[in-house]
């Protein structure tokens, strides 16, 4: 390809067709770029972490219980959950807002816990995964994907049926695509949503109508 | 065995069999066994476990694609409190020799990857782990190590290092070749003219290492009716599992104990042996559960043996958890290939010459077989009448690859559909149609001939069948018969064959009834998501005839006894380990028949096993499963594991061995007849809409249907069917790596730039179907249906596309708005197939 | 100085209770105050380690920034700590400023935007991946662009406004708030000030390390929507890879009234093309008087991508601008089968 995409543009922009020949004559002996080019990858302004680095004692609410624990400043409220209190069914995958592993509940409202300071949820509401079932009788959310065999590797399911019962807990009643809308922030890598989907719709139905008694397992056959 | 092909019935008289026709457990849903520890959050994933006195280790990442670690200072950061040590590239094992499952001794690769580099090959390869009280302050320290690097000459892209005069990735060289047993890598680089195909937006061919053929080409290219000859090329894609790689490592009484996530168990064992230089027998390894694998998981990697060595050095559990960015460069990736591929067509489709070029891209450790692989699938799945396969396999300064689902089959289809798409547009025949014509079925032959003259082949192939049902499932004809555009959009339908390996032979089953009567199932099979682990012993249970009420499963920790299992990876599972649960639950109906007989007299033969119980045919006698165990506990010998069946592993004599005394204990290998190698075979069909103004498209519509043999778990297969499907779309419509070949870095180590496909990106709705009919070479007729719909998948997409827009919109995946929008503009191809980090 | 990311380090966290609290905490501490809004874009610098603030003023307990208002010319005011699901769902939001809403709706994911806010969206810092990935660019206090070498990874950046630096700003609220004529009100120790929705951005020419004009003390706490362009006819589009999370390609927000089929009054513009939101002036003033239809829309689309410059990989941006200039004025020629 001598020519690049710019070679379609309107008249007026630049021609730039050369350069890919130009890429060509600076790529082709392979390269090596002084070590003082990497330096930039270093932090800016490294300072020593001293300061602040303290815990403070402070009284969670999670799934019903007060909870008291020692939180540093920059905490964030998986780490808390997972790594202080035991609570480890919220995973973390990313920790940077953008898989929904650590969802879990503040006020009824799905959250990344990833992405919250510990510090910012005093006095409010936490439910996690271990908090759904109670007496040891499934949430229906959870029952659904038991009797559908929803989920794979299931390091995505504690989030991903965080949100789902935070979303049907307000849309009872969702379509599919509506569901599939307010479980999107929840990325699974074993992909497939379809089952997912099934699952959650699944436990919508049991959550509204209540679980039916017996063994219902297995997902129709997609035909 | 004998080579020639046999007759088989032909797809046509053959019908999908409904799931379970036949059986109790077999075809039917349950719910596995583990599910509601997963969906509790009580189940332990690798990260969860904690040790009293455990530390936490992090990993110093190369910032560079190539340099030399010249000084390293740590003396500020082992000051600071709460950082317990450092581990160097000099503190670990080199490289070792070890010998295989087959007794052979395999020499070591010095090419290999180490724990930890002094000469990093890739930016993000670990150079150096520190071990703190918690992460924080590793970090912290970290940030007080200074380290004097060395930079040297590198090159992230593959065709620029076949270019003359341009740099290596390694010392040795920048191609891989084969000599015997040995991968080395050499020295290739291409003449200024072997390039000048490149002007033309081709793929420019050259010297080429590896390469086969079979039949007469040009004799298929003269004969052809139509000769396309194209270029394209695929992206190297991260596996990306959710589960960032996590190893907890702690030693006891000179025991290695590792918690971690891995696709394998008890075959994970040697792999870290080997890694650490240490006996099998002082490996602990549990992984009861694991984050998604992939392919990149499949047994011992680096991410296991920095905190078994600094746990070591430190007397201290480690626990090493990597980030998400660690994950980009250490987490391993499908390598890309850039191929080009000429193809000859007969009037009716029928491809009469196919030769293929790749460039596949090894990254910076070790050869891989995603080129090899490349050239057998497209000679399996459309049956050329004559071919060619030649492949340059090139060492970058880019993370290393492994296998990723249908490592080479995934690219082969992605690569060589859109060709057919074409084809099929010019030589005025239906997509469906084309794909029939060229389709494997039978006994089908693949790859080129071996020694002996003859070319191998298929155990069954029902694709025809599959390629049937799926059209009329998906409504083919009506989806092709309505309008193609309305306002801004235009619809596209696109077909896809698919196809990859479905299985090995030859592993144990183990089987223990307890006294209490349960049937306690030992599984060496790794739990990777895709509850094979548990599926496949649906197959002695079946023989047995026992409720899976009663039936329990052991798994995940090799200091209980396990069997000799397969590889949890290749779609190798459900074959393999149906195969000897089914030959495990034929002993164990044999063993209890003998006990009942050696108890209540008359002849084994007399009894029949049934219920939990064995008893004399036509009443009398009957012993329940738990005075079975225990009369064979009373027996002694091989009934309670005291003696043990020859034919099975070494691993599994062990096994049985620590078991003798707790039950009737009764372990078989798998040795049925099998003639043909296995392969799983789908059709896959999708429908897009584009906006044309905006280049953005939706997928309307997918369906996978599968020629995967007998059905075992219809919820799990469905997973697998379109979770695979669901990684190949992935491939199509989005997810990649951007490097900077200026830096040879990295620019798209995060989810938001590298993009692995969400919930909206595809249907709200997939559709999988199976015909379940019987392998005829295995037992249970069940094959293994991981890695088969990942290139049907992505091509699916890509030729509903094509057909939406026409062949001259894209020569790579992935596609996304700025190729589709450019490219029409021009009328012609606009993104250049070759820059593929973008 | 070996470089290690995804821990956060250590700061001192102030959470105030009141607007005048973080203000007091603002002008005590000056630049080594971190504001935090949602935190969805501050926790990526913190995580990365690369901006190392020693105070982070998190302003998740200021009640009175929170929540929607009437204002009295019939408009509201929204408090710029008002999350973004807050006005995706709010019913006169919905009914009156319906761009707002559909433009809320398709940032990142529900759970961000459950989190973040609407100031944050604003301020939201560049996504460059250079610059984000902690190259010593211009915009990080360097000399260089790595985006626009010839090699340079630059499908995502600017066609429009690039002055050494080529990163967009990436917020999918900003142009609706434009296209809005909202007033942004910053607040400090010297008073209040109210800026229109497009002179609060700045490119690289006026200042290259910033997208806005906040300064070490400035606080921004509200959006005022005046009732000017209640009710009108509004076009919303944004065009990204991945359907969720991702940031736009483009996206493009348009109000205009009509009479009849006549363009009366319009206000549109485009982000992810330049460093700032583009207000197209141009656009407004050659389509004003001229009928809302699909010839408008196209001479629209041309007139906008005047005067644009692709970098070696983006120019696939000129005509999505085009286009989605041409689709907010003339509007989109539906699928009949749909």
């Amino acid at each position: 390809m001598s020519d690049t995409v710019e070679k379609k543009v309107e008249e007026g922009t630049p021609n730039r067709v050369t350069r890919r020949t130009f890429i060509m004559g600076v790529i082709a002996g392979g390269a090596v770029v002084g070590a003082a080019s990497y330096r930039f990858l270093a932090p800016h302004h490294a300072l020593l972490p001293s300061e602040g680095a303290g815990e403070r004692l402070l009284t969670l609410n999670v799934n019903g219980k007060p909870r008291r624990v020692d939180v540093m400043k920059q905490e964030t409220l998986s780490h808390t959950l997972r790594n202080k209190l035991g609570l480890t069914g919220t995973k973390v995958a990313c920790d940077r807002a953008e898989c929904g592993s650590c969802t879990v509940l503040i006020d009824g409202v799905p959250h990344y816990s990833c992405s919250v300071l510990t510090h910012a949820v005093r006095g409010r509401k936490i439910v996690t995964i271990e908090g759904l079932a109670t007496n040891g009788k499934l949430h229906p959310v959870q029952q659904g994907i038991v009797d559908a065999q929803g989920f794979q590797c299931a390091f995505c399911m504690p989030g991903f049926t965080m949100a789902a019962v935070g979303f049907l807990q307000k849309n009872p009643n969702p379509t599919r695509a509506e569901l599939a809308h307010g479980v999107s922030g929840n990325l699974c890598r074993c992909q497939d949503y379809s089952k997912i989907l099934d699952a959650l719709m699944r436990g919508a139905e049991y959550m509204r109508n209540g679980v039916p008694a017996g063994k219902s397992a297995g997902s129709e056959r997609r035909a | 065995m004998p080579k020639a092909p046999v007759a088989q019935p032909k797809p046509e008289d053959l019908k999908p069999i409904p799931f379970g026709t036949g059986y109790k457990l077999i075809g039917h849903d349950y719910s596995t066994n583990e599910l509601v520890a997963k969906v509790t959050g009580q189940a332990k994933y690798a990260e969860d476990f904690r040790a009293e006195g455990m530390l936490y280790c992090r990993l110093v990442l190369s910032p560079m694609p190539h340099a030399r670690v010249k000084r390293v200072n740590a003396e500020k950061a082992l000051k600071m409190p709460g950082v317990r040590g450092i581990l160097t590239p000099d503190e670990v094992p080199g490289h070792a020799n070890y010998v295989n499952d087959n007794g052979t001794m395999i020499k070591a690769d010095k090419f290999s990857e180490l724990a930890l580099a002094d000469e990093p090959m890739y930016q993000g390869e670990p150079i150096l782990a520190v071990a703190a009280v918690d992460e924080l302050t590793a970090a912290n320290a970290i940030e007080a190590i200074e380290i004097e690097m060395e930079p040297l000459p590198f090159n992230t892209d593959p065709i620029d290092s076949l270019r003359p005069g341009s740099a290596n990735a390694r010392e040795k060289g920048n191609v891989w070749v084969r000599e015997g047993r040995e991968e080395k890598l050499k020295e290739v680089k291409w003449t200024a003219d072997d390039f000048a195909a490149e002007k033309e937006g081709k793929l420019p061919t050259g010297e080429a290492p590896d390469h086969w053929s079979y039949g007469d080409l040009d004799a298929g290219f003269k004969n052809a009716a139509l000769v396309l000859d194209e270029t394209f090329s695929t992206e190297d894609v991260s596996h990306q599992c959710l589960e960032p790689r996590t190893t907890m490592a702690f030693w006891q009484n000179g025991k290695l104990y590792l918690y971690t996530g891995t696709q394998s168990t008890m075959q994970t064992v040697p792999a870290i042996a080997r890694w650490m230089h240490m006996p099998e027998e002082n490996v602990v390894f549990i992984s009861e559960y694991t984050g998604g694998g992939f392919g990149s998981k499949i047994t011992g990697a680096l991410t296991l043996v920095v905190p078994a060595l600094l746990s070591k050095k430190l007397n201290a559990p480690v626990m090493m958890r990597i980030s998400r960015e660690d994950e980009h460069f250490i987490g391993r990736a499908r390598p890309g290939i850039r191929a080009r591929t000429k193809v000859g067509f007969a009037k009716d489709g029928r491809i009469t010459a196919l030769d293929m070029f790749l460039v596949s891209d090894a990254g910076s450790y070790g050869s891989n077989g995603d080129g090899g692989a490349c050239g057998q699938i497209t000679s399996l799945l459309y049956q050329p009448q004559a071919m060619r396969w030649r492949n340059v396999t090139v060492a970058t300064n880019t993370p290393p690859r492994s296998a990723q689902s249908a490592p080479g089959g995934m690219q082969a289809i992605a690569i060589v559909e859109p060709i057919l798409s074409k084809a099929a547009r010019k030589l005025g025949i239906d997509q469906v149609a084309l794909r029939r014509v060229n389709s494997p079925e039978g006994k089908a032959q693949y790859g080129p001939p071996g020694r002996d003259g003859d070319r191998d082949y298929v155990t069954s192939c029902y694709l025809k069948q599959a390629l049937d049902e799926g059209a009329k499932q998906f409504n083919w004809d009506a989806r092709v018969a309505r309008p193609k555009q309305s306002g801004t959009k235009v619809r596209g339908v696109g077909v896809a064959l698919s196809c990859y390996h479905g299985g090995s032979t030859g592993f144990d089953g183990l089987v223990v009834i307890t006294p209490q009567g349960r049937v306690q199932i030992h599984s060496g099979i790794g739990n990777l998501g895709t509850e094979a682990f548990i599926d496949v012993h649906r197959a002695a249970a079946e023989i047995l005839d026992v409720p899976w009420e009663n039936v329990d499963i052991v798994w995940g920790d090799t200091s209980k006894p396990l069997p000799y299992s397969c590889h949890s990876g290749g779609s190798q599972t459900v074959h393999a380990m149906t195969r000897a649960g089914h030959a495990v639950g034929l002993e164990c109906v044999q063993r209890l028949k003998e006990v009942a007989a050696k108890t209540h007299g008359g002849n084994p033969e007399d009894y029949v096993v049934a219920n939990n119980r064995v008893a004399r045919k036509g009443g009398g006698s009957a012993m329940s499963f738990a005075q079975a165990a225990q009369a064979a506990i009373k027996l002694g010998g091989i009934y309670d594991g005291h003696d043990v069946n020859p034919q099975v592993n070494a691993y599994t004599k062990k096994s049985v061995a620590a078991l003798a005394g707790t039950g009737l204990v009764v372990s078989a290998k798998d040795t049925y007849k099998h003639d043909g190698d296995s392969f799983s075979f789908l059709a896959c069909f999708a429908e897009v809409e584009v906006d044309v103004e905006t280049g953005k498209y939706y997928i309307t519509d997918y369906l996978g249907y599968a020629d995967v043999g007998t059905v075992i778990h219809p919820a799990a297969l469905g997973g697998q069917v379109l979770g695979r499907s669901t990684l190949g779309i992935a491939h199509a419509i989005g997810q990649k790596w951007v490097i900077d070949p200026q830096y040879g870095v990295t620019v798209a180590e995060r989810f938001y730039t590298n993009r692995p496909p969400s919930i909206l990106d595809v249907p709200v709705e997939m559709k999988w179907n199976a015909l379940n009919i019987p392998d005829p070479e295995t037992p249970v007729g069940a094959r293994g249906c991981g890695e088969p719909p990942v290139g049907g998948g992505c091509a699916s997409i890509t030729n509903a596309l094509a057909d939406a827009l026409g062949d001259n919109i894209f020569q790579r995946v992935p596609v996304n708005s700025d190729t589709i929008l450019t490219s029409l503009e021009a009328g012609r191809p606009m993104q250049n197939p070759f820059v593929a980090h973008i | 100085m070996a470089v290690i990311r995804d821990i956060m380090p250590a700061f001192d966290l102030l959470q105030p209770a009141s607007a005048s609290d973080a203000q007091q905490l603002l002008d005590r501490y000056g630049d080594d105050a971190w504001v935090m809004a949602g935190g969805m874009d501050s926790f990526d610098w913190l995580k990365d380690r690369i901006k190392r603030p020693r105070v982070l003023v998190d302003l998740s307990g200021v009640d009175e920034l929170k929540g929607i208002r009437s204002t009295s010319d019939g408009g509201v005011e929204i408090g710029a700590m008002t999350t973004l699901s807050e006005i995706g769902s709010d019913p006169t939001i919905r009914k009156n400023y319906s761009l707002l809403s559909e433009a809320v709706e398709h940032v990142a994911a529900p759970q961000i935007r459950n989190q973040a806010t609407v100031g944050g969206n604003v301020s939201q810092d560049a996504r460059c991946w250079y610059y984000r990935g902690g190259w010593p660019c211009y915009r990080a206090g360097g000399n260089e662009c790595f985006a626009d070498t010839p090699v340079g990874r630059n499908r995502e950046h600017a066609i429009f406004g690039g002055d050494r630096c080529v990163a967009v700003n990436p917020s999918d609220s900003a142009p609706a708030l434009i296209a809005l004529d909202a007033k942004f009100v910053i607040r400090n120790s010297k008073g209040e000030q109210t800026v229109d929705a497009e002179d609060y951005f700045v490119g690289p020419t006026a200042d290259i390390t910033k997208l806005n004009i906040l300064k070490p003390g400035d606080l921004l706490t509200a959006i005022r929507i005046p009732a000017t362009w209640s009710g009108a006819k509004f076009y919303f589009e944004k065009i990204r890879d991945r359907n969720v999370w991702d940031f736009p390609l483009m996206n493009v927000a348009c109000a205009m009234k009509l009479s009849g089929d006549t363009i009366q009054q319009i206000r549109i513009a485009v982000n992810a093309a330049a460093p700032t939101p583009l207000r197209l002036k141009n656009v407004e003033a050659a389509v004003v008087g001229k009928p809302a239809n699909a010839d408008t829309g196209k001479a629209a689309g041309e007139l906008a991508v005047q005067g644009a410059i692709p970098l070696q990989f983006n120019a696939y941006k000129i005509p999505l601008m085009r286009n989605l200039v041409k689709r907010a004025i003339g509007g989109v020629q539906e699928a009949s089968w749909a």
